[in-house]
């Protein structure tokens, strides 16, 4: 028993978006391309007329998964607290949702929902009793930059959205309430410590000035502060976008990783966030996304003898989303390749 | 992400059942994100023509097979969804509709999907937007920006 491999349909985006790919081809495409059985679903995404889920739809999709062999891991779940329009949804409303969305996870067989981070921890801990019932997890997403272990001084966190000790916060719940029906769902974004080469040509192509981009991966390279860096990006290009080169400047990173093994043990399941597989030339037919460090990642989830899911979320799509269609990533090949990574450092 | 959320080749005249004469034209939107979500959330459509703006008052919304709607109506419709691979049609009201030959397209989505409470009352909040009309402008609001251009030649 190892850690697991599965695929959020977040993976597949623009392939679902050009109708290139249905539910049914995405649950398929899952085995086929990865021989693996973890699916993780977006609602919104794929269940027609959401949340009046059919039972026809109920029956197909329990099907298809046995069909294939798989595994309904974890379906995430949304707060769109304007859908009322004449109010502000408020915490016992949200509670109403985030209970239905529970039913519908657990009428399709799905072990765990993933709450958004900004979700009210009210909200969740009202929902413990319909879960538990259920037998299905709420798992809380830990997304950059809410950090590991929470630190004011340097919390980048907007004021009011989202509790930015939310890790804290949801580990005294699961021992409040002695339950396993709360949980941690953590993004890898959080040690997303560094830029892709798609990154890096994008950031070229919208400044127009190769060179400035050269110049910060240099300053990179030699570890330069952010803040240092911004001011020396400033005084030698006044006019520049810095919205364009802020994650090259700093990266989301919001946790180290000798302080993942922290949440390791209050984790349902795993987002696997990737930007970009590229090849690794010392090792021929092996990948690797330079963006964040998976040999370490897998290190401490192998240490840590975890045995549940991770599940790809390829992010890259945007870094070519001003790039001609046939200049676009091939999200099935940037997967695949993000598996073949995931299996060499030791996932089943 | 900007994806070409209007539908290529769907812009068309439309006639009238009754007296058979072009009373505007429709086009094809698709959601710009990675998923559905509520009708209501669709706050309305920033549509331009050949550089010609559309007021929302000559707008209507035609989904899930019902009769065209206001964004005034559609504001209302909490518990419909909007499925992610669902085409909607932007009908807009214009006598004689479109003329032969090439016309852009240009229709951006104001959205208010979010990922979860905004507070305070500054134009980001949620409350702002509960109490105020936000006009759709050509930037988009919420995610998604602006759309990307469609260019059609009616026949």
């Amino acid at each position: 028993m190892g850690v697991k491999r599965g695929v959020s349909s977040y993976s597949y985006q623009n392939l679902i978006f050009d109708l290139k790919m249905n539910w049914n081809d995405f649950i398929r495409t899952i085995r086929q391309d990865l021989d693996t059985d973890g699916v993780e679903l977006i609602d919104g995404t794929f269940i027609p007329g959401y949340p009046f889920m059919s039972q026809e739809f109920e029956y197909a999709w329990k099907n298809e998964i046995a069909r294939w062999d798989m595994k309904s891991v974890t379906m995430d779940i949304y707060l769109d607290v304007l859908q009322f329009r004449d109010h502000v949804m408020n915490h016992a409303e949200a509670v109403e949702r985030l209970k239905r969305d529970l039913k519908i996870a657990a009428r399709l067989g799905f072990q765990n929902v993933r709450a958004l981070a900004p979700c009210p921890e009210d909200v969740i801990e009202a929902c413990i009793p319909v879960a538990e019932d259920l037998g299905v997890c709420i798992g809380q997403e830990v997304h950059a930059p809410i950090q590991i272990v929470y630190d004011p001084a340097t919390d980048r966190n907007p004021k009011g959205v989202v509790d930015p000790a939310l890790v804290d916060t949801i580990i005294e719940m699961r021992l409040k309430h002695n339950t396993t029906a709360v949980a941690l769902v953590p993004d890898m974004g959080l040690f997303n410590n560094w830029f892709t080469p798609s990154q890096v040509a994008q950031a070229k192509r919208q400044t127009g000035d190769p060179d400035l981009i050269d110049f910060i991966v240099e300053c990179r390279e030699a570890d330069m502060a952010p803040d240092e860096l911004t001011a020396k990006v400033k005084e030698k290009s006044p006019n520049a976008n810095m919205m364009a080169l802020g994650r090259l400047i700093q990266p989301q990173a919001s946790a180290t990783i000798d302080q993942f093994a922290k949440v390791v043990p209050y984790t349902c399941s795993i987002h696997g966030k990737f930007y970009e597989m590229v090849e690794d030339p010392t090792k021929p037919g092996g990948y690797y996304d330079p963006s964040i460090p998976y040999d370490q990642i897998m290190k401490v989830l192998n240490d840590c003898g975890y045995e549940g899911y991770i599940n790809s979320e390829f992010e890259g799509q945007g870094n070519r989303n001003d790039l001609p269609d046939e200049e676009m990533f091939d999200e099935r090949e940037q997967v695949r390749r993000q598996h073949v990574m995931l299996k060499a450092l030791g996932a089943e | 992400m900007p994806k070409k959320t209007t539908v290529q080749g769907s812009l068309e005249n439309v006639y009238c059942d009754k007296c058979g004469k072009i009373i505007g034209f429709k086009f094809g939107v698709r959601l710009p994100r990675y998923r559905g979500n509520m009708l209501s959330l669709i706050n309305g459509y920033y549509v331009n023509v050949d550089g010609v703006e559309y007021p929302q008052d000559k707008l209507r919304f035609i989904i899930n097979g019902k009769p065209p709607r206001t964004f005034e109506e559609i504001k209302k419709a909490v518990w419909e969804h909007w499925d992610y691979q669902t085409i909607g049609y932007i009908f807009v009201e214009q006598e004689g509709g479109l003329s032969k030959g090439e016309h852009t397209v240009i229709a951006t989505v104001s959205n208010f999907e979010q990922y979860g409470y905004r507070p305070g009352d500054g134009p980001m909040s949620d409350q702002y937007k509960v109490d105020n009309v936000i006009v759709p402008g050509p930037g988009g609001s919420g995610f998604g920006g602006p759309a990307v251009p469609m260019v059609q030649v009616l026949e």
